[in-house]
């Protein structure tokens, strides 16, 4: 019963922990400030649809972190999932795969210096006062 | 419209039945990184590669080329595409693959231009891969599906090819929905095998139209296509026209070798990060004699453990043939017995590919762009069939297990 409740604990922890630290926040680069979108226009843009806001996406390699909380929280599939997708689109002359920058503080630099680009980021990440956030994942 | 391409008017890329050169292709190619080489601003450099080893456990036949032996030739190929951004509203695509296997020719597979007026709004001008099911556009990029191969049953090998034409293409994006609308038109001259006979096809007027549909996890595609196609069968128009002479009129245009093909086609697929599952069922109806009228589907789940996905799939397609005239008499005289004879000859020679596959693999990501696969695969037909099997020995009870290993690979 004693492990029991340890391990009751240690899970209750364990998604406390999660839920501090795995969010995710997307942010663009825009000059109207008001907005907002849903987790289908977040996913549409980054599978590389065209969106009337004129927004542009950024994304993180592969093995990052952030892009496997994201691919999780948002697009909803698997790195693998996302890879093969982006092999169809661009075999087919369909649609290009977002830019790909190193790392988080590179998305940073990267959103203050282009205008209209967007990028997500950990949910903890301090963002400059440039940048707008247009999405929070729950 | 039905094609095999046996031999291509563009025949100057060629790996050939050559493991030397894949390998160096392959090892040239390892070279440039893993993604997208840009080698400069305007200029896009990526492809892909696929290594293919397949074993059949049966003798007395073969099966996508796979016979009782370990072989690599069959599938594995290497394709290399440029992009090049002329202006912001232009680009030319070109696309070559080398093949390894001996019935499908390398060469420029596509080069056409491409016209982005607005966002949502694009032109692709030029020779195009034929987009008539889900995957057909990326047959040869094994990569961008979960399987080692596509089901055969659903996917048949003699029917894909490119065309020269114009496609437009038209995005609807909101906060629930991505739609996006195609539609092309254009035709073909090229070597078909239909009914395994090696012939010239011109395909004229081939148009289709396309609806790709995705909705949360959910993907839905239908779409439409059709071509006149005439096929050059010299013996065959001779006998049909002495049919006709002779007063046989359903016979002789029971043997038409001109006319109409139409392709239906319907896919939906679920997916999350778990599991998937996907679907896709395509009629293709024709009236002309040597093309059959078909009804193809699969279906398959899998269940995703990263790096892992492992899968089961089951496809099966139905062949069916416009049955025979019966207006030339039998038993009045010798020579009219030898003309009836001749006609139903023709008829009991076109082979039935009716069969079903029952299939389970997995899939292993090695790293992103990199995936190694292994499949297994049941195949059963009747015993009167061909069931798409090379049959070498007429006992053969047409079934068999085929084993596949893949290596894909995209840069």
């Amino acid at each position: 019963m004693k492990y029991l409740l340890y391990f009751i604990a240690l899970l209750g922890f364990s998604s406390w922990h999660a839920s501090g630290a795995n969010g995710i926040v997307v942010v663009a680069n825009t000059q109207d400030t008001s907005i907002t979108l849903s987790r289908q226009e977040v996913r549409n843009l980054f599978m590389g649809s065209s969106l009337s806001y004129g927004l542009k996406a950024v994304a993180l390699p592969p093995d990052n972190q952030t892009r496997v909380m994201f691919n999780t929280k948002v697009v909803g599939l698997t790195e693998s999932r996302i890879q093969s997708y982006w092999a169809q689109m661009r075999f087919t002359g369909r649609k290009t795969p977002p830019k790909q920058v190193a790392n988080e503080k590179s998305v940073l630099t990267y959103l203050k210096n282009n205008q209209g680009a967007v990028g997500y980021l950990p949910a903890n990440t301090v963002i400059p006062k440039s940048l707008t956030v247009i999405y929070t994942s729950q | 419209m039905l094609n095999y391409n046996e031999n291509s008017p563009v025949d100057d890329f060629k790996c050939g039945n050559n493991y030397f050169l894949l390998f160096t292709c392959l090892v040239f190619f390892s070279g440039i990184s893993s993604s997208y080489a840009d080698t400069e601003d305007n200029l896009k450099v990526s492809g892909f590669a696929r290594v293919v080893m397949g074993y059949l456990d049966d003798k007395n036949a073969e099966y996508l080329g796979y016979d009782n032996s370990i072989s690599l030739d069959q599938e594995s190929l290497i394709g290399l595409q440029l992009d090049y951004q002329v202006v912001d509203t232009l680009a030319v695509t070109g696309q070559v693959i080398g093949h390894t296997g001996a019935q499908r020719d390398s060469g420029i597979e596509w080069l056409y231009l491409t016209y982005h007026p607005t966002k949502a709004l694009k032109f692709k001008l030029g020779r195009q891969r034929t987009p008539f099911l889900n995957y057909s556009d990326v047959i040869d990029v094994g990569y961008a599906y979960p399987w080692a191969t596509l089901p055969q049953q659903t996917y048949p090998r003699h029917f894909f090819s490119t065309f020269d034409g114009l496609m437009a293409n038209y995005e609807i994006s909101n906060n629930e929905f991505v739609l996006n609308i195609e539609g092309y038109w254009g035709g073909f001259k090229d070597k078909v095998v239909v009914a395994e006979r090696i012939m010239e096809a011109e395909t004229t007027d081939f148009r289709g139209l396309i609806s790709n549909l995705a909705y949360q996890n959910w993907t839905f595609r239908a779409s439409y296509h059709q071509g006149r196609t005439s096929v050059d069968l010299d013996d065959v128009v001779q006998f049909s026209g002495l049919l006709g002479q002779l007063g046989f009129t359903q016979s002789a245009e029971s043997l038409a070798t001109v006319g109409s093909t139409e392709v239906y086609q319907l896919s939906v697929n679920f997916e999350n990060i778990d599991y998937f599952v996907r679907t896709e069922f395509n009629r293709i109806q024709a009236d002309f004699v040597f093309v059959p009228d078909s009804d193809n589907y699969f279906v398959s789940a899998g269940y995703n453990y990263l790096p892992f996905s492992t899968y089961i799939s089951y496809s099966q397609n139905k062949t069916q043939y416009e049955p025979a005239a019966t207006d030339i008499p039998i038993g009045i005289n010798s020579q009219l017995d030898i003309i009836a004879f001749s006609y139903q000859e023709i008829f009991n020679q076109l082979p039935i590919d009716s069969s079903e596959a029952f299939t389970i693999g997995t899939r292993w990501d090695l790293k992103a762009g990199l995936a190694l696969k292994g499949e297994i695969s049941q195949l059963n037909g009747a015993n009167s069939d061909r069931a798409f099997f090379t049959v070498n020995d007429p006992s053969f009870d047409r079934k068999a297990i085929l084993y596949l290993v893949a290596l894909e690979w995209v840069f």
